[in-house]
């Protein structure tokens, strides 16, 4: 479903270019489940952001589904981004003026929904996370793994086809870390959705059935149970 | 949709209070000075034509003025003009002098004038009882009262009316007749309310110098006050010899007084603008600020699915409420505003009908103006780096 090749991409700083990319290729089934490890710096997030079609690579080939995403303009892009993909940070990311329902039918209202029906949604979206009892919680009364939950409830609420989860565990304790990383596992069950994991935990990325290494601008596929 | 856009707008300027409020001032600020400017010259506006109801604009005053003061119309020439100038229907000429008068131990300083029976025609003065001075009065010891002096010189057990004795200097007048209460005119140089009229032979035993230096006169309804001006100096200015004659026309002083006032209104709306712009910009400091703060949101916005068009409506719609919000402060404060001038210089209240959707659609311009560079800025933030803000 997603399929890139040959991706490179390059920043300009000062007089010289560096090249975080390089003629990185990955094909990703739909409903898969993948893990991507690398050191601090390796370009992960600029892996991420070419993939969840906030940024352009500077070559290569993107497609989704077939469909040549990088010929897309602006308004186009947006509305992939809202239809197909799912966004998981590390820091949460919840909008702190917006109680936990609201944040999670955000989605949904760029979307035009009707807000009676973006709430029910976002409220049944909550129950499956486990949140049933905090939808009417703002976000700072929320824990760091009820952010998370929340932040994953908003990712999938739109019923997009890929999840993309930059360190999603990376600012919670190994427990709630656990509960999030089996949250995961149960959605890709259930839903069938496509989810890429960003992760420095090898535990994290054990679980995954497909973990691959990024380091010089190139991905590895890293055999199983590394 | 518009009003979730609202409420979200609201929400975001609520959590920032202290700051709204800042920017808020300007703009009612700047609200309030524009409705004031707006609804003062209203009240100007309806203070000229109330005084001008009472007299008509179709009136000129005539003054002869010597090299040394006062000069002297001979009654004659006055009294023959509706006769020699077509244009001109009805000449009150009058000896203007004043001093007190006494009622049973109350005494009253007052204007007095020396008219003719025309005096009543051309004012178009009523009478509260009695009658006004007649052609055939002369050396009768008989005076009219106005409304207001009547009512100083009576006392609870003896009202001054038709009857009543006043002492003026060393003679005793006899009331013939009291004024309805009138509002003063700027036509005239007394106020007819606190004036006491004699026949003009009785002058010169109440006044020591009298001199006939005025007179007010009525055009004919189609008559134009500067051909009917330029005719009586042609007429009269032989006449007068070595006098000066002026002449003043109500259109005259009307048009002088709304000049006047539109350099006052002038003067506010400039100052109403100064401190709309000032508001503008503080608005647009705000704004720029409260996007600096939340470059965060607006990325995690974008990356969910947000156009740039859905962040531009945002910050749009915190602009566009905050100089609503100031707009509609700014309308009560500006008429409370106007209200306090009405009262102050004891003129009549009016609402202007334009001063309130203007100053409202003003404050929306000055919110959407300043509001619009913000807002494009925020929907033009790289997704990648509003997410990395910290
Ligand atoms: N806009 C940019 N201009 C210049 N350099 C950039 C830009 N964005 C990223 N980089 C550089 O690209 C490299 C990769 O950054 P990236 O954020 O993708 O790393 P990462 O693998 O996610 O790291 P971490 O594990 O710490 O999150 C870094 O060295 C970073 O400084
Ligand atoms: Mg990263």
């Amino acid at each position: 479903m997603l399929e890139l090749v040959d991706i490179g991409r390059s920043f300009r700083v000062g007089p010289g270019e560096v090249h975080i990319l390089r003629h990185l290729s990955l094909t990703v089934a739909a409903g898969q489940l993948v893990s991507i490890m690398g050191g601090s710096g390796s370009g992960k997030t600029t892996l991420m952001n070419i993939i969840g079609l906030l940024d352009k690579p500077t070559s290569g080939q993107y497609r989704i589904d077939g469909q040549d995403v990088l010929k897309a303009e602006a308004r186009e892009l947006s509305r992939l981004r809202n239809r197909l993909i799912g966004f998981v940070f590390q820091s949460f990311f919840l909008l702190p003026r917006l109680n936990a329902w609201r944040n999670v039918a955000l989605p949904l209202m760029y979307r035009g929904t009707p807000e009676a029906e973006a709430r029910r949604r976002a409220i049944a979206m909550l129950e499956r996370v486990g949140l049933a009892e905090r939808t009417e919680h703002m976000p700072a009364m929320l824990s760091g793994g009820q952010k998370q939950r929340v932040a994953i409830a908003r990712a999938l609420v739109g019923e997009p086809r890929v999840i993309l989860a930059d360190e999603p565990t990376g600012a919670l304790d190994p427990k709630v870390s656990q509960e999030i990383m089996e949250l995961f596992l149960a959605l890709k069950r259930e839903y069938g959705v496509l989810i890429l994991i960003i992760t420095h935990d090898p535990g994290v990325a054990a679980q995954c059935e497909r973990q691959v290494v990024l380091a010089d601008g190139v991905l590895t596929e890293a055999p199983r149970g590394c | 949709m518009l009003k979730r856009v609202v409420a979200e707008a609201a929400a975001n300027l609520l959590a920032s209070r202290q700051r709204s409020a800042l920017a808020l001032l300007g703009i009612v600020i700047g609200a309030a000075a524009v409705i004031a400017m707006l609804n003062v010259g209203a009240i100007a506006r309806n203070e000229t034509i109330r005084q001008f109801r009472q007299l008509g604009t179709d009136i000129l005053t005539l003054r002869a003025d010597g090299n040394t003061g006062l000069g002297n119309f001979q009654l004659a020439d006055l009294e023959a003009l509706p006769m020699e100038l077509p244009a001109v229907a009805e000449v009150a000429p009058f000896v203007i002098g004043g001093g007190s008068a006494q009622h049973e131990g109350q005494v009253a300083v007052s204007s007095q004038l020396g008219v003719t029976a025309a005096f009543a025609q051309v004012t178009r003065m009523r009478m509260q009882g009695g009658r006004f001075i007649s052609d055939y009065d002369r050396y009768e010891l008989y005076a009219v009262v106005g409304a207001g002096l009547a009512q100083q010189l009576s006392t609870p057990y003896a009202p001054v009316r038709v009857g009543s004795g006043l002492r003026i200097g060393r003679y005793v007048f006899t009331v013939i007749g009291v004024v309805e209460p009138m509002l003063p005119s700027p036509m005239m140089p007394v106020d007819i309310d606190n004036t006491l009229f004699v026949s003009i032979p009785n002058v010169r035993r109440i006044m020591a110098n009298p001199s006939l230096s005025m007179a007010i006169l009525r055009m004919r309804p189609d008559a134009d006050a500067e051909a009917v001006t330029a005719q009586l100096q042609r007429h009269l200015g032989p006449k007068l010899r070595d006098q000066r004659l002026s002449v003043q026309s109500a259109r005259q002083l009307i048009a002088g007084m709304q000049s006047q006032m539109q350099l006052f209104t002038l003067l506010l709306g400039a100052v109403g603008a100064i401190a709309l712009v000032l508001g503008g910009v503080g608005v647009m400091n705000i704004m720029l600020v409260s996007i600096a703060e939340r470059r965060r949101e607006i990325g995690v916005r974008l990356a969910i699915g947000a156009e740039p068009g859905d962040i531009r409506t945002l910050f749009l719609a915190e602009a566009v409420l905050l100089s609503v919000t100031g707009g509609v402060l700014g309308i009560f404060l500006g008429i409370a505003g106007a209200w306090g001038f009405a009262w102050l210089s004891g003129w009549e209240f009016v609402l202007s009908a334009t001063a309130a959707p203007l100053g409202a659609g003003v404050s929306v311009a000055v919110g959407i103006f300043f509001g619009f560079y913000p807002a494009v800025m925020a929907s033009r933030l790289d997704p990648i780096e509003a997410l990395r803000a910290e």
